[in-house]
């Protein structure tokens, strides 16, 4: 059937309406509509996301998108971040700037999670796109401070540069650190975040690049400046409204005042780096951030310090506590269950958690739940595995079920502490609009997995770690796998004969098996692998994967057709 | 060949047994292992490279020696939290004790690895500068040229606590901020209870404070206790 509207309109309008819809869904389901709409579609689309770098390939993307200016991809599972994927695993990005560098050429922003990056791809990145102007890496390796005096060198057009969390090798240049290969006429900095390099910041650079880049609002430092400095630099660029700091040993009364205008103006802070500031100076601190949206902090801020919280920040919306000592057998600061209960009492707009502590109830955890139904991240940590309920010594099945029951809006949730079949009943129940679950040292059985597998409609994303799920589960809702992003499990007891049976009867997955104990096929197919990493893809089997990794041959899925 | 791959349960069922042949895949079938593959040569050094104590658990992969393992796969090192809680445990979790951490469950507590170092790193400085480390890596006494952290403990209280000797000059001084730091912790009785400051010196023995000046116990105390005279 020839539709009529496509050519009742001319394509310039059509695609003048086109460029109002950004999100991804909908941008989709526009494509669907007719051919010429896919068409006009493809060519207008600017803001391409890419979850799994291994969905789809470089050529598949700028065949169907050719004129992309945004970019993002994600490389490795999430659990590579402590340390399950061993290294060398892939998520190799060196391919998509070498395809991107051709064909983008007016590409504005990459954004990078968990992938390894190469000097080589930094420097092309900044020679191949004039108009360059947002460069994230998350999580990334691979590179060191040569790449970064690329960018700094010849991206004139650069707003953000932001390094979060990634490991950057410090090369000594003699061309001098790598902040002042920013050119003097170099003005249109508004995000930096360096606060993951290990090296020395040029102080002197970087005041200088501070100090004439009038719309800088992010600024985000290393241990190597101190707080005192911080201040001088806070002069220079009062407009700044988000900051991070390493080494804030220096915190003394007479520092603190001369920041405290800062820090009222401030919507976001981190001081997870921050492992010497003790509890009294951070109840101080964040006393002043009336204007506080998002915290990052060391257990050291305690229960008092998460009350002074509640009390002061009205407009929090999203708090991490991070253990000072996560590998100390007891407690070493007064940090409980209590802390988390304040905050969600005492700061309405509080939606994403993340929060290690070493007790919990199922009180607090139905309290929490009561006080905050807007709540769409949970992540508890408790630090030792199977802990129960501190004051019954029951499981924490109920308390996390509350979470998921009054929560509606839940989509991202990390459980712990000691869980049995009956809270993945729950979330299987309750958890309709979850996204990613992370699950460890939890369940009985399998039909714990078969709970998540046939419960939550929208899951994209499920990772598990030692926990007694196999074959079965995993088998019997082989199809949801197709629906999600990826699967990862580690250490549970899924055999490499139902992994050989998945990569075979499912086409469009490719079914990973990590393993460095050798090849799998040299034990028995009962015999469980190590780690598995199954994802949906149209690219089919990857082709640079290490040794360590196994999967279905490229003939068996030609041959399944 | 249609291949039925429609969820085998409905939602609702949340009936304990599922027959794993109704409407999901058949496990029976047999699969050509010629259909599976490894990615790059064989490169025995890459697999071994990155081992973790899979090796300590399941021993020494032997060139071509097929191994039986179990199903259910057992690390044979007995779980310190096992032990603890008497749990059945029905999978293992592999430890590695290259880490620095030992005794400790890879990747857990799931924190990063910058996260880590960054902590491990601030506690050695101030190891450094001041102080012997106890076993589990925590100075007792820790701090810079402008500071003097040592550990306070009260008797019969759970959590000890940090104080910054360096902020007081005087044994007067030191205790009014202990108690004040430990109010909440004190249980008056009727007849009031008294404490007893006592410090533990750089020989390890442990001393009543207030006996040296105040200098002198600067320099020689590592950790300091509160003891509940008998009321």
């Amino acid at each position: 059937m020839k539709m009529m509207m496509g050519s009742s309109f001319p394509e310039e309008v059509l695609e003048h309406v086109f460029s109002f819809i950004e999100r991804d869904k909908d941008r989709n389901a526009i494509s669907t509509v007719c051919q010429s709409w896919y068409e006009i579609e493809r060519w207008s689309r600017r803001r391409v996301f890419v979850g799994n770098c291994y969905a789809v390939s470089p050529a598949i993307l700028i065949k169907r998108f050719p004129d992309v200016r945004c970019l993002e991809l994600k490389g490795k599972p999430h659990f590579a971040d402590f340390n399950l994927v061993p290294e060398g695993w892939g998520a190799y990005v060196a391919p998509w700037i070498a395809a991107a560098s051709s064909a983008y050429p007016w590409l504005e922003e990459i954004r990078l999670k968990r992938m390894v990056i190469p000097d080589d791809s930094l420097e092309l990145i900044s020679k191949s796109f004039k108009n360059f102007k947002v460069l994230v890496l998350s999580s990334c390796e691979g590179f060191s401070t040569e790449g970064l005096a690329a960018i700094a060198a010849n991206c004139r057009n650069l707003r953000e540069l932001d390094l979060r969390e990634s490991e950057v090798e410090d090369l000594n240049q003699s061309s001098g650190h790598w902040l002042s290969h920013f050119p003097d006429n170099y003005t249109s900095l508004v995000s930096l975040n360096i606060a993951c390099l290990n090296s020395d910041v040029s102080f002197t650079a970087l005041e200088r690049l501070v100090g004439r880049c009038p719309n800088l609002r992010t600024l985000r430092l290393n241990r190597a400046v101190p707080l005192d400095r911080l201040a001088i630099l806070l002069r220079r660029a009062p407009q700044l409204v988000e900051l991070g700091t390493g080494e804030a040993s220096d915190l003394r009364p007479d520092v603190l005042s001369n920041l405290s205008g800062a820090f009222s103006r401030l919507t976001s802070l981190n001081l997870s780096y921050a492992a010497t500031i003790q509890s009294s100076d951070l109840i101080k601190l964040v006393s002043q951030c009336q204007n506080l949206q998002k915290l990052w902090v060391l257990d050291y801020i305690e229960d008092l310090g998460l009350e002074a919280l509640a009390a002061s920040c009205k407009d929090l919306r999203e708090l991490r506590v991070f253990p000072s000592e996560p590998f100390g057998v007891e407690p070493n600061v007064l940090l409980t269950e209590q802390g988390l209960v304040s905050v969600s009492e005492g700061c309405p707009k509080l939606h994403s958690v993340l929060y290690f502590c070493r007790q919990m109830s199922n009180d607090a955890l139905r309290t929490i739940a009561r006080n905050r139904p807007n709540m769409t991240r949970f992540r508890l940590c408790i630090i030792e595995p199977r802990t129960p309920d501190y004051l019954t010594l029951e499981s924490l099945d109920m308390g996390f079920g509350a979470i998921v029951e009054h929560c509606k809006d839940l989509r991202r949730l990390s459980l712990s502490g000691l869980l049995t079949d009956r809270v993945f009943e729950y979330i299987g129940t309750y958890g309709k609009k979850l996204e990613m679950l992370s699950v460890a040292f939890a369940g009985d059985s399998d039909l714990g997995l078969h709970h998540i597998l046939s419960g939550c409609e929208n899951l994209r994303k499920l990772e598990i770690r030692d926990c007694p799920f196999g074959d079965k589960a995993l088998l019997a809702n082989a199809a949801k796998l197709e629906t999600m992003r990826s699967l990862w499990m580690s250490s549970c007891s899924v055999s490499f004969g139902a992994c050989k049976l998945l990569g075979q009867k499912m086409p469009m997955l490719n079914v990973e098996v990590i393993d460095e104990r050798g090849p799998p096929d040299s034990r028995p197919e009962s015999c469980p692998v190590e780690k598995l990493y199954i994802y949906r893809t149209v690219s089919g089997p990857r082709l640079d994967m290490p040794g360590f990794v196994w999967t279905k041959d490229e003939d068996s899925a030609l041959g399944l057709s | 060949m249609e291949l039925q791959l429609a969820l085998a349960l409905p939602v609702h069922n949340s009936v304990k047994g599922f027959d794993l042949n109704d409407g999901g895949i058949e496990s029976k079938e047999p699969v050509a292992s010629r259909l599976w593959s490894y990615g790059g040569s064989l490169e025995s050094k890459k697999c071994l490279k990155n081992k973790r104590s899979s090796e300590e658990a399941f021993g020494k992969m032997g060139g071509g020696v097929p191994q039986i393992f179990p199903l259910m796969v057992w690390s044979g090192q007995p779980n310190e939290e096992d032990d603890r809680k008497g749990q059945n445990r029905k999978t293992s979790s592999i430890v590695n004790k290259n880490e620095v951490e030992e005794n400790h469950v890879v990747g857990w507590p799931p924190i990063k690895s910058w996260m880590k170092k960054q902590l491990h790193q601030q506690q050695q400085q101030q190891h450094h500068q001041a102080g012997r480390v106890k076993n589990d890596g925590v100075a007792e006494r820790s701090g810079g040229r402008n500071s003097l952290y040592v550990k306070v403990k009260m008797e019969g209280v759970a959590i000890a606590r940090k104080i910054d000797l360096r902020l007081f000059h005087s044994y007067q001084a030191l205790t009014n901020t202990l108690i004040s730091m430990f109010d909440k912790e004190q249980k008056f009785d009727k007849n009031g209870v008294n404490y007893t400051l006592t410090y533990q010196d750089k020989e390890g023995d442990w001393l009543l404070a207030g006996d040296v000046p105040w200098q002198t116990f600067i320099e020689s105390v590592q950790r300091l206790g509160i003891l509940r005279n008998g009321g």
